[in-house]
């Protein structure tokens, strides 16, 4: 803004020493100039984040408002705002025990919709439709699946009433506790599900790890507990003193599973690796789907790296040498597409055509396709410990095979999904490393 | 659901809706008044009213809308009584602000964000200034007295951290 005496004008207008004559000298300028109160606005945005940084009540303030309002006024509003200032000032004053991380088509009862970035204090949190994942400030992930009803005790203990979810519990926060009214649930340093049904019937499905299962308190006369292992699956009824074991049965989890993970949504025939133990890319033979694994998560690599495609559009086949890079200053998440085709059926040589889309709530950095890439970024991004297979290296193509290797990989522009159209020859083994910003 | 049930949802609502766009509401304000403690006082007096008048709010539609109505209401019922004592700014001026603030209420979203992670990482003595300088019942020149040396100066310092902090946002 090249105007010295507007921004000098603007200035004391914030410090608050402005003049009359300047004041209206002020106001005439914005009034005539559209630019001048674009540029206003910007400066009270700047002056407004910082007055409420610094000031001492940092948020909403609560004021002692008989200083400024009526009396008369004050009775009439008595009682709502009494209830409003308690609730408000509860919010405020206690530190908030999560947030919400990510979102799909999550509404309130009300219609109101969950947004990221929320802060949840204890309480209740009735989720009428959608996935709400919730990051806890001991690094607990917990995902629900509307419609739900869940309380959040503290950062240590949440009681589902009705409802889904899958939580993903680091080691800092083993011993968090999920408890129902047919059991508690106590981690062990794991992941798991837990559901339960309208009339109370509480399931949990163990998917890495393990959890300790007991009654709820009244009924644990026998101190009853049952250590439930990955792979494995319990069910409790209300009022029942048994614990019993159930078929290990995923499905009910696999739409809250992925947003633990920071997958949103796959359509098509992509899908999420379903919970359990073992996921393994070896593991996963599979011709009607592109599978997806996670990797490291929210890794800051040393070394630059090169990648197959950055920009939004169409990938494009390129030499080495003209890859671009990717120069790391943040945190990624790494997740691996797989298309393991297999000889089966009547036509087992028959080439497979597989479509799908992924989306994640964070944006894509960089996508990898090609094998010496795909081998490169595994040393950097590969899970610890699993075996890659490598047979994407040793089928020689046939001569004559014009195939270009993928036909279609599409980044949306806005980064945060990828379209895959792949076609394989059972035998081979496509995949695509994908690096998300990590959180 | 209980009626207890309801009504305690209710203010779940209305306090997540308010604690999101509370800083739209403010910076709004403050556009208008221009002094910081009156700002705040009317912005905390609208969420009354926004808190009074939530039943009237339909779920769904645009709460910041909304809500800057009521703000820009208080404002010039404000503004009516200050009016006396100094020269403010017009009817015709509030108006135009109100409409340019929602216009580009987008941008201006962006900007605050860009601006909170900038202020988050002031140099120490830059911090010290700031952090001196906006406390609550602290102006400029009386912060400058309790430090020794001129108002001019701290001013000075003030508007090149504003000016630098506005740069780094710009290019986030």
């Amino acid at each position: 803004m090249k105007d010295k005496e507007l921004q000098e004008q603007i200035d004391s207008f914030l410090n608050e020493t402005i003049n009359d004559a300047d004041s209206k000298a002020l106001e005439k300028k914005l009034i005539d100039d559209p630019k001048a109160r674009t540029h206003y606005l910007n400066e009270v945005t700047l002056h407004a984040s910082l007055r409420r940084r610094f000031s001492l009540n940092a948020a909403p303030r609560i004021l002692p408002f008989e200083k400024t309002l009526n009396p008369k006024i004050i009775y009439s509003l008595a009682a709502s705002v009494v209830l409003f200032l308690g609730f408000l000032s509860f919010w405020l004053f206690s530190s908030p025990v999560a947030e919400v991380t990510h979102v799909v088509g999550a509404y309130r009862e009300s219609g109101v919709a969950f947004e990221e970035g929320e802060l949840i204090n204890s309480g209740e949190i009735i989720l009428s439709r959608g996935l709400l994942r919730l990051d806890f400030s001991n690094g607990a992930r917990v995902t629900l699946e509307g419609p739900a009803d869940l309380e959040i005790h503290d950062v240590n203990r949440i009681i589902l009433n009705e409802g889904i979810l899958t939580a993903n519990i680091p080691k800092s926060a083993i011993g968090f506790t999920v408890d129902t009214e047919a059991a508690h649930v106590v981690d062990l340093g794991t992941s798991f599900g837990v559901s339960v049904r309208a009339d109370g019937l509480t399931e949990v499905c163990v998917f890495d790890g393990e959890v300790e299962v007991s009654l709820p308190g009244e009924l644990d006369s026998s101190n009853l507990s049952h250590l439930v292992r990955e792979g494995e699956a319990i069910s409790a009824s209300v009022n029942s003193s048994v614990i019993d074991s159930v078929l290990y049965e995923t499905s009910q989890f696999e739409n809250a599973w992925p947003v633990n993970y920071g997958v949103l949504q796959t359509t098509g025939y992509m899908r999420f690796v379903s919970p359990g133990p073992d996921f393994h890319p070896g593991n996963y033979k599979d011709n009607e789907h592109i599978v997806v694994f996670p990797e490291k998560r929210g890794f800051l690599s040393n070394e630059s790296m090169r990648v197959d495609m950055i920009d939004p559009g169409e990938y494009e086949k390129s030499h080495y040498e003209e890859k671009p890079t990717l120069v790391p200053h943040r945190a990624m998440t790494s997740y691996l597409l797989q298309l393991d085709a297999y000889p089966e059926g009547e036509n087992p040589n028959r080439r497979r055509s597989v479509i799908g889309q992924i989306t994640f709530a964070n944006p894509i950095v960089g996508v990898i396709t090609e094998d010496r890439l795909l081998n490169e970024s595994e040393v950097v991004f590969g899970i610890p410990g699993v075996e890659y297979p490598s047979a994407r290296t040793i089928e020689p193509r046939p001569e004559g095979d014009k195939r270009e290797g993928f036909d279609k990989l599409i980044l949306t522009a806005d980064r945060h999904s990828l379209i895959l159209e792949l076609r394989e020859n059972p035998g081979h083994l496509d995949q695509v490393r994908v690096l998300v910003e990590a959180q | 659901m209980t009626a207890e049930n309801s009504h305690s949802s209710k203010h779940e609502d209305f306090v997540a809706l308010y604690v999101r766009h509370e800083p739209a509401v403010f910076s709004f304000v403050l556009a208008m008044i221009g002094r910081s403690a009156d700002a705040e006082d009317i912005t905390q007096r609208a969420s009354m009213t926004m808190w009074r008048c939530f039943e009237k709010y339909k779920p769904g539609t645009n709460f910041k809308n909304w809500a800057f109505q009521i703000a820009k209401n208080e404002a010039l019922n404000h503004l009516t009584k200050a009016k006396r004592d100094r020269h403010v700014f017009s009817e015709k001026l509030i108006e135009l602000l109100a409409k340019d603030t929602l216009e580009e209420t987008d941008k201006l979203e962006a900007r605050r964000r860009a601006l909170d992670m900038c202020v988050k990482k002031l140099p120490p003595e830059d911090n010290e200034i700031v952090s001196g300088c906006y406390a609550e019942g602290v102006t400029v020149r009386s912060y400058a007295k309790e430090k020794g040396g001129s108002a001019n100066k701290f001013y000075k310092k003030l508007n090149r951290i504003r000016v630098s902090s506005n740069n780094v946002s710009s290019v986030n």
